[in-house]
């Protein structure tokens, strides 16, 4: 066994209550240099309070920090940023209508004492240097609104590795990379390693975190569960254990495919420029897999009328232009954006009116609404999806991730005459518990004759779901597999590989 | 220039060729020498309103108290000018100064809506100004005659005030492109869940944002009492839409994050031909201000517009960032 | 009064104790205070007179609301209403009284279905739509009536909307409160309302989930011109005459209304018995400065104070409830 070695970073006993609810009751966590420290933990586990408290955003209640062995107490991101603490955000963290080097230069320009701007942009050789390092060759004068996601991301982590940091902070860093990409990231990240660097890395993808990792911390309710355990400890289903204190069964697929299409492309040409050709039968669970800007979404959104471009959708027997979401609803097309907060959710309006967005024509009369009529057919559907806390009448902000996305599914659940559902990242964000529920009630849709069309970008919950797979790349669909295709089959054909 | 700005940044002096031809050749007189220097005169005021104004845009704010702001510090500098001289007059920027600060920390430290926080001191602001000047009575200079000769007569070639005017559109200018402050204004803009992230103090740009606005604001209401010989307390309404109109003419995106200090002057430059034009032409003042709120409406049009322009042109995006 | 699409706040909102009737509380507090500190408040002239300003503005505070509940903003009410009330008084002599009143409520709801087309249709946001649309308005006002006032002739029918009364109650409060149940009927009750409600909560959700978001908030400027056209007939029969310069304020006090009862300007939330206690409030601290003798420039500085302090308030009606437990525990201990 060789020497451990310096403690880069050490919490101790850290707590950090909001209001009535604890983030953190208390946590340790030791970040050595030179390793790569993998953070695990459920969705409300307490992660993202970890972070913030590291990155000096937020202030914790009690517990002390260490950095190098000195105590420390941030008072702001920047005194942390000044401290070496380098964070790297799952949301982008970019400026679009600014430059590439405005970009590159943001820390300094935000750290920087009031003065000309000159002296804090980083000189246009070196910015070029940390581009090459994450493999960009961009020109430093373009605006960032013309890169495309993966671009950002890996300009974002350009920026946060640029600079000489002792600690680097990685926060779900490889949501929008595609394989060669987040290869790039784990060199640049082993290379920061080499130089001495701490790294604590967030991930939900348990391969990833094989692969890099040196060792994990498990968080459960705002308290530490595994502290630093080296990697390879523990088996992934131990991890899983730990984090969720319970044991939870696999989902099994609808297998209640009917013959008779029931959503339909009709010579469709996608706003993307591409055209489409898709099928989805009664009561089958199609599974688009794609890469993170494959396409994949896109196909999903213009399947529901949620996208635009010319053609039509056939439902059954009646059609609905592209675009046209009112239509599409009309004839049952239930539809689960990828972005719950910004095109699903109503914050401020109850779970009920939450659930009953897209039928209120079911319980309206001449313009009036039935009120009852809405609630008695309403209720029954959230306590199937088990809506915790039971507060129909609780606005929808007040929830939590996962019951919030139920929301959405009672919203699907509650359509008059519901001939097919169109899911986006139905459990992106969104704790094990509800997302099993979630799962549940997809598969039961299916088997009542459904016609459902699911992507996400967790390949896990496509294969426990779906009856066939089609693999979408470069904006089309590339290849269609059957349900029992394995995983690395299909990671095979994501990667565009041709397979065995 | 990059892409995304460069159609903003044309739209401003399109117009201002395009209106001079149109009133030109309906009126004969529109096109000589004495009445350009006649609209670069009066536009001086706007255009400071519109820059102040092209800050709290820039930032993703808004001020629809600039009008207010520029009525009280004009009047309160005629009444110190009165007191102490014409040096009194530097009182106007100090009151703007603090009027902006007032707006950036409802903003900035307790998070109100921009629009919330100018349209409550736009109200009150108005309030104080009846209440210093006698319900509104006008405040005359006692050295009424200076004050007009530094903002009518030139020297070397614009009056005092103009010069000083074109000094602090140069000044905003050189903040946007080159000083720390203004792209830290332009990130919060760009990005405001961001500009946290990545160390900056987010609300304490805001208030610098509604400052700078507010400090211009101060320094157009100087610029009405030395014009006018006379402190205004109840001039001003309105002009916090001729500046708005002016900023987004004049390529500030109302998404933040994009401003450019001369074209925003060119901005309000078109809104005065525009006035002016009207006037030469006969139109009544009334219809005027009917033109201005077409202009207005337009210049919301336009942004929309050059947005769906600019997102057409974008990469396909798959997932929205 | 049911608030039924609006949802609870939740363990971390305003205390259950001071829940809905918190405003209700406030007004009722503001009441008792001014009746007893301010000479004259309490009389039973002036309360009717305080309802009889409270009338007006409340019929237009409710279109104010529905613009709010869509997330928008309406600057123009004033300056419409200002327009429709010389249309009135021109229009007068040659199509009557019923005809003229007509007329200039078409006229009004014509300017709310512009500015509704314009942020429905081209997606211009509401304040440079409103404001462009108030200059617009005020500048037809002042060329139509050649910048001065034109007084209209004598007529008890033109004055009934102002000065009438039906079973002893000036129609003015009458036509309030007749306003003020459409609006929760409108709100409550149907499915137009329940679609302002989540196109003001989130329009992209709104869109996908299939609902018409340009017909929804198109009809909702629509609607709120129809209570501003009902405000500004009442208005012009009181001053008898066309004003171009008729309540330039109107829209400031109405959004003052709905900030104080604790409408988010940011959309999405809101019910009557809010919209009614704001509109109660403003029209009671204007009456108050009148009382007092001071110069009216008080109750501009008044409206800009309450406005921000209302949305700072509502945002944080825990510190209220703190406040309102500290006091009551001192007073215990």
């Amino acid at each position: 066994m060789t020497i451990e070695p310096a403690i880069a970073l050490a919490m101790r006993d850290i707590a950090k209550r909001y209001g009535a609810t604890c983030a953190l009751r208390s946590t340790d966590l030791t970040l050595r240099a030179g390793r790569v420290h993998a953070l695990l933990g459920e969705n409300g586990a307490g992660k993202s309070t970890l972070v913030k408290i590291i990155v000096g955003a937020v202030k914790p209640d009690s517990g002390s920090l260490s950095l190098g062995g000195k105590p420390v107490a941030f008072h702001s991101v920047a005194e942390a940023i000044a401290a070496g603490i380098v964070p790297i955000y799952q949301h982008l963290s970019l400026f679009p209508e600014l430059s590439v080097l405005d970009n590159l230069s943001a820390f300094q320009l935000a750290a920087g004492q009031a003065g000309l701007s000159g002296r804090a942009l980083v000189p246009r050789d070196e910015a070029k240097a940390w581009l090459a390092r994450v493999g960009l060759d961009l020109d430093l004068d373009r605006p960032v609104s013309s890169l495309s996601l993966g671009e950002r991301q890996l300009l974002e982590i350009a920026r946060g590795v640029g600079r000489n940091c002792r600690i680097l902070v990685l926060d779900e860093p490889t949501a929008a990379l595609n394989g060669a990409e987040a290869d790039r990231l784990f060199a640049v990240v082993r290379d920061l390693c080499t130089q001495g660097a701490a790294v604590l890395f967030i991930s939900h993808k348990f391969d990833e975190i094989e692969r890099l990792a040196d060792e994990v911390t498990v968080l459960r309710d705002g308290a530490t569960v595994i502290d630093a355990a080296p990697i390879g400890r523990h088996d992934s289903a131990t991890l899983v254990k730990a984090m969720l204190g319970m044991h939870i069964e696999h989902e099994h697929r609808s297998g209640s495919a009917r013959t008779e299409p029931v959503l339909t492309a009709v010579n469709v040409r996608m706003a993307t420029g591409h055209s489409l050709d898709l099928s989805v039968r009664a009561g089958e669970i199609v599974g688009l897999a794609g890469l993170v800007g494959s396409g994949a979404l896109a196909i999903a959104a213009t399947m529901a009328g949620a996208a635009p471009g010319t053609g039509e959708i056939a439902v059954g027997e009646r059609r609905f232009a592209l675009g046209d979401r009112r239509e599409a609803v009309r004839l049952g097309v239930a539809y689960v954006p990828a972005d719950r907060h910004a095109e699903g959710l109503f914050p401020p309006v109850s779970a009920i009116g939450n659930a009953s967005a897209s039928a209120l024509s079911r319980f309206s009369a001449r313009g009036l609404l039935g009120k009852a009529r809405e609630r008695t057919a309403i209720e029954p559907l959230l306590r199937r999806l088990h809506l915790h806390p039971a507060r129909p009448d609780a606005e929808a902000a007040s929830f939590s991730g996962g019951n919030q996305q139920k929301l959405l599914i009672a919203r699907c659940l509650a359509l008059p005459d519901l001939r097919a559902l169109v899911l986006l990242e139905p459990t992106r964000g969104v704790d094990v518990a509800a997302r099993a529920m979630i799962h549940r009630a997809v598969i039961e849709m299916a088997r009542s004759g459904v016609a459902v069309l699911i992507t996400s970008s967790d390949l896990d919950e496509l294969t426990a779901l779906c009856d066939r797979y089609l693999v979408v790349r470069d904006g089309v669909i590339a290849k269609e597999l059957p349900g029992d295709t394995s995983t690395e089959t299909i990671m095979a054909a994501l990667a565009g590989k041709a397979a065995a | 220039m990059n892409q995304i700005i460069a159609p903003r940044l044309l739209v401003a002096p399109a117009g201002i060729l395009a209106a001079s031809l149109i009133f030109g050749a309906i009126a004969p007189g529109f096109l000589s020498l004495g009445n350009a220097a006649s609209i670069a005169g009066q536009a001086w005021v706007l255009v400071l309103l519109a820059t102040g104004q092209m800050f709290a845009l820039a930032a993703r704010g808004f001020d629809i108290s600039v009008g207010a702001i520029a009525a009280l510090a004009g009047t309160l500098a005629a009444m110190a000018a009165n007191s102490f001289g014409l040096a009194g007059l530097i009182v106007a920027p100090l009151v703007g100064l603090a009027c902006g600060t007032l707006n950036g920390w409802l903003v900035g430290r307790l998070a109100l809506q921009p629009i919330v926080a100018t349209l409550g001191s736009l109200v009150a602001l108005k309030g104080v100004a009846l209440l210093v000047s006698d319900d509104g009575q006008a405040v005359p200079l006692a050295e009424a005659g200076h004050a007009t000769s530094l903002a009518f007569d030139p020297a070397l070639g614009l009056p005092p005030f103009a010069w000083l005017a074109l000094a602090c559109v140069l000044g905003a200018q050189f903040l946007l492109g080159h000083a720390t402050l203004g792209k830290r204004i332009l990130m919060l803009g760009a990005n405001p869940e961001a500009v946290g992230l990545v160390g900056a103090d987010a609300g304490a740009l805001q208030i610098r944002a509604y400052q700078l606005c507010g400090l211009f604001a101060g320094l157009a209401g100087a610029l009405m009492t030395a014009r006018a010989g006379a402190g205004l307390p109840t001039e001003g309404a309105g002009m916090e839409l001729q500046a708005i109109a002016a900023a987004i003419i004049g390529g500030t995106a109302l998404s933040g994050g994009v401003a450019n200090a001369i074209a925003v002057a060119a901005g309000a430059f078109f809104v005065q031909v525009v006035l002016t034009g009207l006037n030469l032409t006969g139109v009544s003042p009334f219809l005027a201000q009917v033109t201005v709120g077409l202009v207005i409406l337009g210049s919301g049009l336009m942004d929309t517009a050059l947005r769906s322009l600019l997102t057409r042109n974008r990469q396909p995006k798959d997932v929205s960032p | 009064m049911s608030s039924f699409p609006l949802g609870d706040r939740g363990p971390s909102g305003m205390p259950a104790f001071l829940r809905p009737p918190a405003i209700l509380i406030v007004a009722a507090l503001l009441f008792g205070l001014a009746a007893l500190a301010v000479p004259r408040f309490g009389t039973l002239g002036n309360v009717e007179n305080v309802l009889r300003i409270a009338a007006i503005l409340g019929i237009v505070a409710c279109g104010q609301a529905i613009v709010v509940i869509l997330a928008g903003i309406e600057f123009s009410f004033g300056a419409s209403a200002a327009l429709a009330s010389v249309v009135i008084v021109m229009a007068l002599p040659t199509i009557g009284v019923v005809g003229a009143f007509l007329l200039g409520s078409l006229l009004i709801v014509a300017i709310g279905m512009i500015n509704g087309l314009l942020v429905a249709r081209f997606s211009v946001p509401p304040v440079i739509a409103t404001l462009g649309m108030l200059m617009i308005a005020s500048g037809l006002a002042a060329w139509l009536a050649g910048g001065l006032p034109i007084d209209a002739p004598p007529s008890n029918a033109f004055s009934f909307p102002a000065r009438g009364r039906v079973f002893g109650i000036p129609v003015p409060i009458l036509c309030a409160a007749i306003a003020f149940a459409a609006l929760h009927l409108l709100l409550a009750e149907t499915r137009l309302g329940r679609g302002w409600y989540l196109v003001g909560a989130n329009a992209t959700a709104a869109r996908l989930a299939g609902l018409s978001v340009p017909r929804l908030v198109f009809a909702g400027y629509a609607v709120a011109g129809l209570f501003c056209a009902l405000g500004a007939v009442i208005l012009t029969s009181r001053v008898a005459s066309g004003q171009p310069m008729l309540a330039p304020n109107l829209p400031f006090e109405t959004i003052a209304a709905c900030a104080v009862g604790g409408l988010p300007l940011g959309g999405g939330r809101g019910n009557v018995l809010q919209v009614a206690c704001g509109v109660l409030i403003v029209a009671m601290l204007n009456n108050i400065v009148v009382l007092l003798n001071l110069p009216t420039a008080y109750q501009l500085i008044l409206l800009g104070i309450l406005v921000i302090g209302a949305v700072l308030l509502q945002r944080d009606w825990a510190f209220l409830g703190n406040a309102v437990r500290v006091l009551t525990a001192g007073r215990r201990g």
